[in-house]
């Protein structure tokens, strides 16, 4: 009801995480668990955040941890059409440059 | 042989009780008046007179000199004003021994000082001198010169000189104390003068919005320590504060001048480092005996809210950001000692801050047998009078300052820009410590800011920033089961926003919560960084009683627009 979503699909070998709604330290924990699992299940992860209207440092945390994971076991790990609130608070932790970010999910299948 | 022997007696009782009641009045007659000079004279005639002397003299020893001094005399030659060495000649020696001497024959004793007779032809025969004796010793001689029936004096005259001159000792031990006192009552009266002038010279105290606020308290009467403050014809506001090394009237007469030729220099408004310079330079052509001035000048512009200083030696002021103090060390040494000197000067942006100012005075307060207070202990007090308004503030930390012992010249100065009405509160919330209410608690705030037309991207951040101040809350302080309520409370302050946080967790340490390097990429530790990244200043301290602790946030919102413009 009030938004929050964390849907896994998978597409092949590729799966996107979508994530909407207002991402916080009230659920963050379960957006990092859907990363991780989905980076258990393929090699090739990719969080879809166009419909994130709200990322504080816990859900900034999650995908940092996945990110990490990712690159430690030679997997890939991407950000998919990052909404203008998600992207400054990326900015603001000086990770804009950090993650790999695709600007749809055509092009983060193909990278 | 017994009528003869009834007489002898008879006469001797008759001789005694004369002695007594001119003992009584001699004594009576001392008693009416402190002023020697009225009551010595007639006591010594009659004392004279009593003793059926040809003279008599008083003489009294001065402290100082140690010279003994003729003040009075009786009979046909007036020595009033002769000096004797103490142990020189008869009355010398009765003061040197603190004895009774007696001369029978003047004439042939070389104890007898003969210039006397010599230069007015009297002759001295015979000699009577006791010691003016006290408790702390002999303070004089009585002397009495000649029977008059051309005898010597016997046991029995000395015995009677003695018992006068206690009376007499007692007498002028009296006066003296006496003039002690009013002399220092005369000190004190003039001391007190000194002081309500120096008082007239401090600034007069403006009412209304006016930012400067100072207070002199002097560890005696008078005071080594000065400030002042006055407009400049462009409407920017001169002040200075300041000490003069050394304590009393010399470093009173000295502050007059000093401050006087910081006014003169002041008055047209040269920057604060130059104006230092100038005072320096003057000061150190005519400061003398190692004296040397501590101070501080500065000018405060309204319109902008920038106060520049120089600080010439002075303690470091302290600007106080809402809890978090920064230290300003002195610019330069102090005046007065290095003619060629040069000064720097510091620009702040006084917004919310508070600027204080403070001679070592105040810092060098004694609490019983504990070391002085310091600057620690005075940020200590600062901190807990901080939601005070400016001039309740002050009087609070001087009474705090009182309570304590005042060892030094201490003085005060707060500038503040002013409050009141025009801090409003735009949010004030009470929520349990869980993340599930941050939802709303976000939103609120966003509504909150909006009204105030803040930029949105502004609006985000701030939005996250205090999200970031709670979920810190929630996860840091409330652990380990401990469950409890926030408050936030959301102000505004012309451009400035506050926020501040209240938990009722036990108390973090402050020390421990610090921004990490955002260069480097990893999970934790963000929120703190962000906090930083974003607001003008922030301050953490733990509430009193060991529970609950309070975050204070500024943000000016004028400055964030430009900001974004210049990185636009």
């Amino acid at each position: 009801m009030n938004g929050n979503e964390c849907i896994s699909e998978t597409l092949g070998d590729y799966v996107l995480v979508r994530l909407s709604g207002e991402v916080d330290l009230s659920w963050s924990q379960q957006v990092r668990r859907a990363i991780l699992d989905a980076l258990g299940d393929t090699g090739k992860v990719g969080v879809e955040l166009s419909q994130v209207s709200y990322i504080d440092s816990s859900g900034i945390a999650a995908l940092v941890e996945g990110f990490q994971n990712a690159r430690s076991r030679n997997q890939k790990f991407g950000l998919v059409g990052v909404s203008g609130a998600v992207m400054a608070v990326l900015q603001l932790a000086r990770l804009d440059r950090v993650f790999p970010i695709f600007a749809d999910l055509d092009a983060a299948r193909s990278a | 042989m017994r009528p003869v022997a009834a007489d002898s007696r008879d006469s001797a009782r008759a001789s005694g009780r004369r002695a007594l009641s001119f003992l009584a009045d001699l004594s009576q007659s001392l008693a009416v008046s402190l002023d020697l000079k009225t009551t010595l004279g007639p006591a010594l005639t009659r004392t004279m007179d009593f003793m059926h002397a040809e003279g008599a003299s008083l003489f009294l020893l001065d402290p100082a000199t140690k010279l003994l001094e003729c003040k009075v005399c009786a009979g046909p030659v007036d020595i009033v004003g002769l000096k004797l060495e103490v142990g020189q000649g008869v009355v010398g020696r009765a003061v040197a021994e603190n004895a009774p001497q007696r001369s029978d024959d003047a004439r042939r004793d070389a104890r007898v000082n003969t210039r006397v007779d010599a230069e007015t032809g009297f002759v001295t025969r015979a000699i009577l001198c006791v010691p003016l004796a006290t408790a702390q010793g002999p303070i004089g001689a009585l002397e009495i010169i000649n029977r008059r029936d051309g005898g010597a004096f016997d046991a029995d005259d000395a015995e009677i000189l003695r018992l006068v001159a206690a009376p007499m000792a007692l007498a002028i031990n009296n006066a003296r104390l006496a003039l002690e006192v009013a002399e220092q009552q005369r000190i004190r009266r003039e001391m007190g003068l000194a002081r309500s002038i120096q008082k007239s010279l401090l600034p007069k105290r403006r009412r209304g919005k006016f930012p400067l606020i100072g207070v002199n308290l002097p560890a005696h009467e008078i005071s080594g320590d000065f400030y002042d403050y006055f407009d400049l014809a462009d409407g920017r506001l001169a002040f200075f504060v300041g000490d003069i090394s050394g304590k009393g009237l010399d470093a009173a007469f000295l502050m007059v001048r000093v401050a006087s030729l910081l006014r003169w220099n002041g008055k047209a408004a040269p920057a604060p480092a130059a104006w230092l310079r100038e005072v320096n330079t003057e000061l150190c052509e005519t400061l003398q005996n190692g004296r040397f001035v501590c101070a501080v000048v500065g000018i405060y512009d309204r319109r902008t809210h920038q106060v520049v200083i120089a600080n010439a030696g002075f303690p470091p002021g302290l600007l106080d950001h809402g809890g978090r103090f920064e230290e300003l060390p002195a610019d330069g040494p102090p005046l007065g000692i290095i003619k060629e000197a040069e000064y720097g000067e510091r620009t702040l942006d006084l917004g919310g801050a508070a600027l204080y100012l403070f001679s070592d005075g105040a810092t060098d307060v004694r609490e019983g047998a504990r070391a002085r207070l310091g600057a620690d202990g005075l940020c200590e007090l600062i901190r807990r009078y901080a939601a005070l308004a400016p001039e309740p503030r002050l009087r609070a930390l001087i009474s705090e300052l009182k309570r304590r012992r005042l060892v030094d010249d201490t003085t005060l100065l707060l500038l503040q820009e002013p409050r009141g009405s025009e801090v409003r509160e735009l949010l004030a919330l009470r929520f349990p410590a869980d993340p599930r209410e941050m939802r709303r608690v976000r939103a609120e705030l966003r509504t909150a800011l909006d009204a105030e037309d803040v930029a949105p991207e502004l609006r985000d951040r701030l939005v996250l920033v205090v999200d970031e101040a709670c979920t810190n809350v929630m996860r840091h302080a409330y652990c380990g089961g401990e469950t409890g309520t926030i408050a936030l409370r959301v102000t505004r302050e012309r451009d400035m926003l506050g926020f501040e946080l209240r938990d009722e967790a036990p108390c973090v340490d402050p020390a421990r919560i610090k921004p990490r390097d955002l260069s480097e990429c990893r999970a934790g530790g963000l929120g703190v960084a962000f906090i930083d990244a974003t607001m003008d200043f922030w301050h953490i301290e733990g509430l009193p009683g060991g529970r609950g602790n309070r975050l204070v946030m500024r943000k000016r919102i004028a400055a964030q627009v430009q900001n974004d413009r210049e990185s636009d």
